[in-house]
């Protein structure tokens, strides 16, 4: 397999932290460790694989945190009522629902993705806050827990069905026209358009696949918490984007790499977890996190620059 | 003679009347939508009816100083008599101060304090070293004077959770010598990253004898650590935590206790303490408030009139408690 340059810089820079953490931690290279960070990341690997599609195709989804909120209040609830099977299968169902609105919205309304999806946000949040009626569902039952944490394999089912989904993904774009057309659309809508590729419908199904990985994350998030707070999701949405940049999707679309996002996302984890084994107050995360993103993306500049100078010279 | 007695009466009644709904009370919490604001909310209600004032209460919905600021500036500028605000960042909060003292409004704090803002007064659900004391008692009353503690607290800039944690500092350093306190994480206002942060401290000590969750936001989180790292009674949870949202994890044994107070209570008292500003009475070192069988203490000193000593709920007695 072919990797680009910033593949191998991000895995570069995810094995050099990983040594570092090892050293200055005894507890970072175990088992339990590395299966706590792979169970952190599970909702940002899946709303990620959304986001890398939605800025793919030259758009942005600033809501996904709190659809995944909304659509963890349905699993909570239904989970309330004893129906492990209905509650898992809700998740992605109104995430679907959500992001047909949110492509209705941003799509046929023709706002700036930014912008629709940031009011989205606000009426999906406010929304959230509405239907707990001001109480959190915290202590929900076990059931759903108990389904997707089992063993399979080695791995927890919810693994599984995270490696399944990117599967998914991975072939739909690689390997059908969709993928093709997203990526089209992304680098010139009026050229898409000429072409013509239903660019439409292409974006329409974009939103619908992102909102259908939130609703997936959903059920995830309720296994692994099984509690809904007002402000659930809330950093997720920034957190999923900075994950699809460092992974070399391109911000103004055209090009992605879910290979990149992938290591975005455990990169971005493996600093929060080994920052605070090693010692590192919590507080100071946000700052190594943005500083890697900085750093990354400038240094990636800056070599694109020599390149640009060479050729002209 | 009588039509006019019956002139000045009427008329001094819907004067009185007029005063009565002029009067507001606000109370401004952290944030908006979670039981134990919910509670005071109630509290307040109740106190308002009681007293005869117009009780209003407004807040943020995210932990937010920015946006609290400008929920008691509107409040400010609605004309409201007094307000009663939970403070989320201490340092921001003296110019907002100025600007109500400028309009007349009667800002004070209640649940957590701005202590060198000028505030006219603090009510205080427990004194912090109270609850500072009380936690870490009764966390070394169930895993004895030896080990390791962590703690895992919300905003960083919330001065009511610094307070405590201070205390607790001062409590293990002073009585219990053997009992190391680890530094205090951060979650924000997220469930989820405070479950990743209790099962991370987990993982770096793998010693650890009890986890503390500094704030109501982070108590579902840090149970759930416990619970999915299948520590139940091995690493002994607790925190600062509503009966409510404590409830299935005190049962299930993730949480050995919470420590905390009755925020109705404490929303009661907010109240009663905004109508005695707006109607220009001193707070008396021990006072009578209605509906409280122990005479609520003021301490002229500092400011603070406090609601009562913490308390400790566990399985047997966390039923008796709604909210």
């Amino acid at each position: 397999m072919h990797m680009t340059s910033r593949e191998i810089a991000l895995l570069a820079i995810a094995l050099l932290a990983i040594a570092g953490f090892s050293w200055f931690s005894p507890w970072f290279a175990t088992v339990d460790n590395l299966l706590t960070i792979l169970r952190n990341s599970s909702e940002l690997l899946l709303i990620a694989l959304g986001m890398t599609l939605v800025i793919a195709m030259g758009g942005v989804d600033v809501s996904v945190g709190v659809v995944m909120g909304v659509a963890a209040w349905a699993v909570g609830q239904l989970l309330l009522v004893n129906s492990p099977w209905l509650a898992a299968l809700a998740g992605p169902l109104l995430g679907l629902l959500l992001g047909l609105i949110t492509a209705l919205v941003v799509v046929m309304g023709r706002i700036p993705a930014i912008v629709g999806t940031l009011g989205l946000f606000g009426v999906w949040r406010t929304g959230l806050f509405a239907l707990l009626g001001g109480q959190w569902l915290s202590g929900l039952p076990g059931s759903l827990t108990s389904g997707l944490m089992h063993p399979l394999l080695g791995l927890p089912v919810m693994a599984w069905i995270i490696v399944l989904v990117w599967a998914c993904v991975w072939l739909v774009l690689r390997h059908t026209p969709y993928g093709l057309w997203l990526l089209a659309a992304g680098n010139s809508e009026e050229k898409a358009r000429l072409a013509g590729i239903p660019v439409t419908q292409v974006r329409i199904a974009t939103f619908m696949i992102s909102g259908l990985l939130c609703g997936i994350a959903a059920t995830c998030y309720i296994a692994t918490y099984r509690n809904v707070e007002m402000t659930v999701g809330g950093s997720l949405a920034l957190e999923a984007i900075a994950a699809v940049v460092l992974g070399g999707t391109r911000i103004t679309g055209g090009a992605c790499s879910l290979l990149g996002t992938l290591l975005g996302v455990l990169l971005l984890r493996i600093l929060q977890n080994g920052l605070l084994l090693v010692g590192i107050p919590s507080l100071w995360q946000t700052v190594v996190t943005g500083a890697v993103l900085l750093v990354v993306l400038s240094s990636e500049a800056a070599s694109g620059r020599v390149i640009a100078f060479r050729r002209t010279a | 003679m009588r039509r006019i007695t019956t002139a000045v009466c009427s008329l001094s009644l819907l004067f009185s009347g007029y005063a009565l709904a002029a009067e507001k009370v606000a109370f401004v919490p952290q944030i908006i939508g979670i039981p134990y604001f919910q509670a005071m909310e109630a509290g307040g209600k109740r106190a308002a009816s009681d007293l005869g004032v117009e009780f209003v209460y407004s807040g943020p919905v995210d932990t937010n100083p920015m946006d609290q600021l400008q929920i008691v500036q509107n409040l400010i500028a609605q004309k409201v008599n007094a307000i009663g605000i939970s403070v989320l960042d201490a340092s921001s909060i003296a110019p907002v101060l100025a600007q109500a003292k400028a309009n007349n409004v009667h800002l004070f704090t209640s649940d957590s304090d701005a202590p060198d803002s000028g505030r006219p007064v603090y009510v205080a659900q427990a004194t912090d070293q109270g609850l500072g004391d009380a936690i870490i008692d009764e966390m070394v009353k169930r895993v004895g004077d030896h080990g390791k503690i962590g703690i895992v607290s919300g905003e960083a800039t919330a001065s009511n959770l610094n307070s405590w944690i201070g205390f607790m500092q001062q409590r293990v350093k002073s009585k219990y010598p053997n009992i190391t306190l680890l530094k205090p994480q951060y979650a924000g206002g997220s469930a989820s990253r405070a479950a990743q942060i209790a099962t991370d401290l987990m993982s770096a000590n793998p010693d650890i004898k009890g986890l503390i969750a500094m704030a109501s936001t982070t108590c579902p989180g840090v149970a759930q650590a416990i619970e999915t790292a299948g520590k139940n009674g091995k690493v002994i949870g607790s925190g600062f935590c509503s009966p409510n949202t404590a409830r299935a994890y005190l049962k299930s044994g993730a949480f050995g206790y919470t420590v905390l107070w009755d925020p109705e209570k404490l929303g009661y008292l907010t109240v009663w303490a905004g109508k005695q500003l707006i109607d220009g009475k001193a707070f008396s070192a021990e006072n009578r408030v209605p509906g409280f069988t122990e005479p609520v203490k003021f301490d002229s000193k500092t400011g603070v009139l406090l609601l009562g000593s913490p308390a400790v709920f566990t399985k047997e007695n966390v039923d008796q408690f709604k909210f």
